[in-house]
């Protein structure tokens, strides 16, 4: 998608990592889909119950607030990995080797210690809502039908960790590529040149559309 | 320190981090992270010893952030917006509408362009994304302009350009997401960007024809068609026109008073029927979870950007920036007209560095009090108001206005959501092709700024006669 | 110089007023030295204003025991359908002897929080458009926009409670979401749903919302003597304000509904009877039983109210 990159990958340990979370990332994402699928059928229940039967959906809203993390937080890694979190490269598309190398380090352990502090806050939101002597170990819930909120609350620290992972490895393959002055380092996302970008297309979309 | 002054600092590294490449969606939530230590720090008198305080609680009011503001109903129409774009891709759908429009009027100049113009103007009337409808048209349209002798990149600024009219034309999400900020009602919104969304797509049309007809070189017409193979590609269409349809016959009732269900639904329906259809013309889980995964992939990377600016917009709060601005607009002594021009070339600026959505919700906050100020109040008649209309239809007419600033910028460098995506569908294209490809179109989209603020009848005219 | 800030939401209105002349009498008081900015919806989403109160983000919020009945369970007993609350003086009685349980002050403690007033509101009548529902059988398959216990009530007459958000409830309504919406009179008026509405239930009075004013423990506790002395002798003076704004509210409410061509609907004692009987003893002895499972002293609460209420009728 948006400011498609490359990732490129070869028999290192952290090219098996890259790919090994990658299979992580892919199912989370695919997760996130579904939940979007789900979010359609979910609208055409309550509607057709409604207008058909006069029997909407019990908590129709609050189960699609319910969904929304799952939607919003399970494809950021994913997205992390292949560069598609939009930035404005007028700038460091002029860099080179390792000055361009340098920039994008910076900036991954930037947003790393970001993420790390977002785990914390939003784990500590989670607890709030969470408790184990009460009812559904909850201690916040939907307004319509009660439902506990901490599992929806629970997934925002869970992606973020795992983008955190992601994050840590590509502080790695940067700094591997500035320390030794690389062309094409692996498991980091490269600006994609127009072949390979080429021949990735032709695989997703081949005889399609 | 004023809290203000260190809201204009932040900002201010807010800015130096975007320059420097640093993911839009992470920049802002790193700036309103700080922004917010700082601030509580701040309230201490800056003691040593409350530094861990003043972190953790930071961190706490961030850490809610995220999951709070996306677990809102209305919301939950981005990915659903997202998926019927490419559902219906994968249904085939986009094509024969392209095929279509090609046949009925690409013997024009410019012809395949114009057709490639129509096509996402139909396609935007069950598209509410912006970007995913470029995406989408990335790939069907692109090549077969390249085939006849296209410049590429005029072809890929047309895609470009052509995706942006999904947020105009119903659904919208970029209208939705603007009726939930200012409270108001979604379903007049919505009716109100139909006319200003086809004038649009008519001033891209003209525009295309008229750079045709000066450069012979930019787009040959493309004739022979006859009356028979015209026809013959209407039912291809006709998927499409039904699903149009029936979004709008879900939202608007004709059969009764009472509509069936909210825009939000309608979307939801739309993208049902879409589906149904794709499995009709035989899509299997392969193709399906395609379209899951890119949904997935979109929808992660806009709702980073909600959160991520929303942590910023938090910080604001606590720095009461949004009231000082409020203050200054409405003590300035212009003319309310001036004034909005103002507002408007501000956000032109604006929506170079930002994506549409995100400027939406850092902005409007403390734009919209100012605007319906400007005008007279949120109840003001038309007679007594500055710009000749009542308080609600200010708020539809700002409305759509501000939208088509927001499409404007999906395709403003150095931030063009629109144009990553044409360059990131399409290998032969640097995101750089893409920009010098839009270029025409700034002069097209200046022209219909100006026309709907000068003439707001082409925007008030069917949300009136809604009443 | 002591700066608080207080989160609330939507926009001022009478619901907010009370706040709004704490801070003026807080200031006031202390010639500028101590402020509370009032902010609406800038700090917090209404929904999280008690967590930001547990972090520390803002010293004053309010909040609504309904939009989360886990966070605060032992004050849910105000929402209650039923309780025959039946002006605002008695809520302001009835929700202030309940703040001051030491179950409530233990739960809120929780949040590091202490309840200083409430933010009476009427009973929440509904509106609707087309014929009134002005029979129980009216009632069956009503969808209606009313949260907590009130939505509970409804719900036994089978009743569809469906919440979407307050500034929601228009659209809701316009787009056949919900049939009808229960609020409070100004809400009525300031989220817009009169105007969509042909007729309201001027006495079907089945209960309403509990949303408390609360501070920060350990900010309270922080705060110089003669500070907290200035907030502490203003609580009433700002109650008092908020029940002589709304009053006046209530006192043009009827002109409001003439002016819009809504019908003010008087149900029948006996329908009213009917559904007291099928909604508020089975849901009051349901609550009573499940949050003394929990370890909260639901009838003592329940109890307390009952008495306050009796006092308070006699005092009048
Ligand atoms: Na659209
Ligand atoms: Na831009």
């Amino acid at each position: 998608m948006a400011g498609h990159a490359s990732v490129l990958e070869d028999l290192s340990i952290l090219s098996r990592l890259d790919r090994a979370l990658l299979r992580l990332e892919r199912a989370f994402a695919l997760l996130s889909g579904l939940a979007v699928f789900s979010l359609m059928l979910m609208a055409v229940v309550s509607v057709s119950g409604r207008n058909a039967i006069n029997a909407p959906l019990p908590g129709y809203v609050d189960w699609i607030e319910q969904a929304m993390p799952l939607i919003a937080f399970l494809g950021i890694s994913f997205v992390q990995r292949e560069g598609g979190h939009i930035r404005m490269d007028i700038f460091i598309s002029r860099l080179r080797g390792r000055a361009l190398w340098l920039f994008e380090l910076v900036s991954v352990l930037l947003i790393l210690v970001l993420m790390m502090a977002l785990v914390w806050g939003s784990w500590a939101h989670f607890l709030r809502s969470f408790d184990f002597g009460a009812p559904l170990w909850s201690r916040d819930s939907s307004i319509d039908i009660g439902i506990p909120l901490w599992p929806a609350k629970l997934l925002a620290p869970v992606a973020f960790s795992v983008l955190c992972l992601r994050l840590a490895l590509q502080v790695w393959g940067f700094g591997r590529a500035l320390v030794l002055g690389l062309e094409t380092p692996v498991a980091v996302p490269l600006i994609q040149d127009a072949a390979k970008q080429a021949m990735a297309e032709a695989e997703q979309l081949d005889g399609q559309g | 320190m004023e809290t203000i002054d260190i809201g204009l600092w932040v900002t201010g590294g807010l800015l130096v981090l975007v320059i420097v490449g640093m993911r839009v969606a992470f920049a802002a939530a790193l700036a309103g992270l700080v922004g917010l230590v700082w601030i509580f720090w701040s309230k201490k008198g800056y003691a040593s010893e409350d530094l861990g305080w003043a972190l953790t609680v930071a961190i706490k009011t961030a850490g809610q952030v995220p999951h709070s503001k996306v677990s809102t109903h209305t919301l939950s129409l981005i990915p659903t917006f997202i998926l019927i774009g490419y559902l219906a891709y994968y249904a085939g759908l986009t094509r024969a509408l392209f095929e279509a429009a090609k046949r009925w009027v690409a013997w024009v100049p410019g012809g395949l362009a114009v057709s490639t113009v129509f096509a996402t103007a139909g396609f935007a009337a069950v598209s509410g994304a912006s970007v995913a409808t470029s995406a989408v048209f990335a790939r069907i349209a692109i090549p077969e302009m390249l085939k006849i002798g296209y410049n590429k990149q005029f072809a890929a600024g047309v895609v470009a350009a052509g995706g942006t009219l999904a947020s105009l034309i119903p659904p919208s999400a970029i209208l939705v997401i603007y009726a939930i900020i200012v409270e108001q009602d979604v379903g007049r919104l919505l009716l109100a960007g139909f006319i200003p969304g086809a004038f649009s797509a008519l001033v891209y049309g003209l525009l295309i024809v008229g750079i045709a007809v000066i450069f012979k070189n930019v787009g040959p017409p493309v004739g022979g068609f006859t009356w028979g193979q015209r026809f013959a590609a209407l039912p291809g269409a006709l998927p499409i026109v039904a699903v149009i349809l029936i979004i709008i016959g879900f939202v608007y009732n004709p059969f009764g008073e009472q509509a069936w269900g909210t825009p939000t639904e309608g979307g939801a329906i739309g993208a049902f029927i879409v589906f149904c259809f794709a499995l009709w013309r035989g899509m299997r889980w392969g193709q399906l979870k395609s379209a899951l995964l890119e949904t997935a992939k979109l929808t992660a990377m806009i709702f980073s950007i909600i959160w991520g600016v929303l942590i910023y917009v938090r910080f604001l709060g606590f720095a009461d920036l949004p009231g000082a601005f409020s203050d200054w607009i409405t003590s300035l002594t212009l003319s309310p007209m001036l004034i909005l021009v103002c507002i408007l070339l501000a956000y032109a600026v604006l929506g170079m560095f930002m994506d549409a959505i995100g400027m939406l919700l850092l902005t409007l906050p403390v734009v919209y009090p100012a605007v319906m100020a400007l005008n007279g109040g949120e109840t003001v008649a038309a007679a007594d108001s500055a710009f000749g209309m009542s308080g609600p239809m200010c708020a539809i007419w700002f409305g759509i206005l501000v939208v088509k600033m927001a499409e404007f910028c999906l395709i403003t460098p150095p931030i063009g959501l629109n144009c990553f995506v044409v360059a990131g569908v399409r290998p032969d294209l640097s995101v750089q092709d893409v920009f010098r490809g839009v270029m025409p179109f700034f002069v097209a989209d200046g022209i219909t700024i100006a026309l709907l603020v000068a003439f707001p009848a082409i925007v008030l005219y069917l949300p009136s006669l809604a009443g | 110089a002591t700066e608080w800030n207080a989160s609330v939401w939507g926009k001022r209105r009478a619901f907010t007023e009370h706040v709004e002349k704490l801070a003026e009498l807080v200031a006031e008081k202390t010639g500028g030295e101590f402020t509370i900015n009032v902010s609406y919806g800038g700090l917090s989403k209404p929904r999280e204003n008690l967590d930001g109160i547990s972090i520390g983000a803002f010293e004053m919020a309010q909040f609504c025991a309904g939009y989360h009945r886990d966070k605060n369970r032992a004050i849910t007993v105000l929402e209650l359908p039923f309780l025959g609350v039946s002006n605002l003086d008695e809520e302001v009685a009835v929700s202030h002897a309940v703040y001051d349980h030491p179950a409530v002050m233990e739960e809120m403690a929780q949040w590091n929080a202490r309840i200083i007033m409430t933010s009476p509101m009427p009973q929440y009548n509904i509106v609707g458009t087309g014929e009134p529902r002005d029979e129980l059988a009216d009632f069956d398959g009503m969808r209606v926009r009313a949260t907590g216990g009130l939505g509970q009530a409804f719900e036994a007459v089978g009743g569809v409670p469906t919440s979407v958000p307050a500034t929601e409830a228009f659209n809701a309504m316009e787009s056949g979401v919900v049939d009808t919406v229960a609020f409070a009179q100004h809400a009525h008026l300031s989220f817009g749903t009169i105007n969509k509405a042909d007729w309201w239930t001027a006495n079907l009075n089945p209960g309403t919302v509990n949303c408390p004013v609360v501070v920060n423990i350990d900010a309270y506790e922080a705060l110089p003597a003669e500070h907290r002395e200035a907030l502490d002798s203003s609580i009433d003076e700002a109650i008092d304000h908020y029940l002589a704004n709304y009053g006046e509210l209530l006192k043009k409410w009827d002109g409001v509904l003439e002016e819009k061509g809504v019908q003010k609907v008087m149900i029948d004692d006996a329908v009213i009877e009917e559904f007291r009987a099928k909604a508020a003893d089975p849901i009051r002895e349901a609550w009573i039983a499940d949050m003394s499972a929990q370890g909260i002293p639901a009838q003592d609460l329940y109890d307390l109210v009952m008495e306050t209420l009796k006092t308070a009728k006699a005092g009048n």
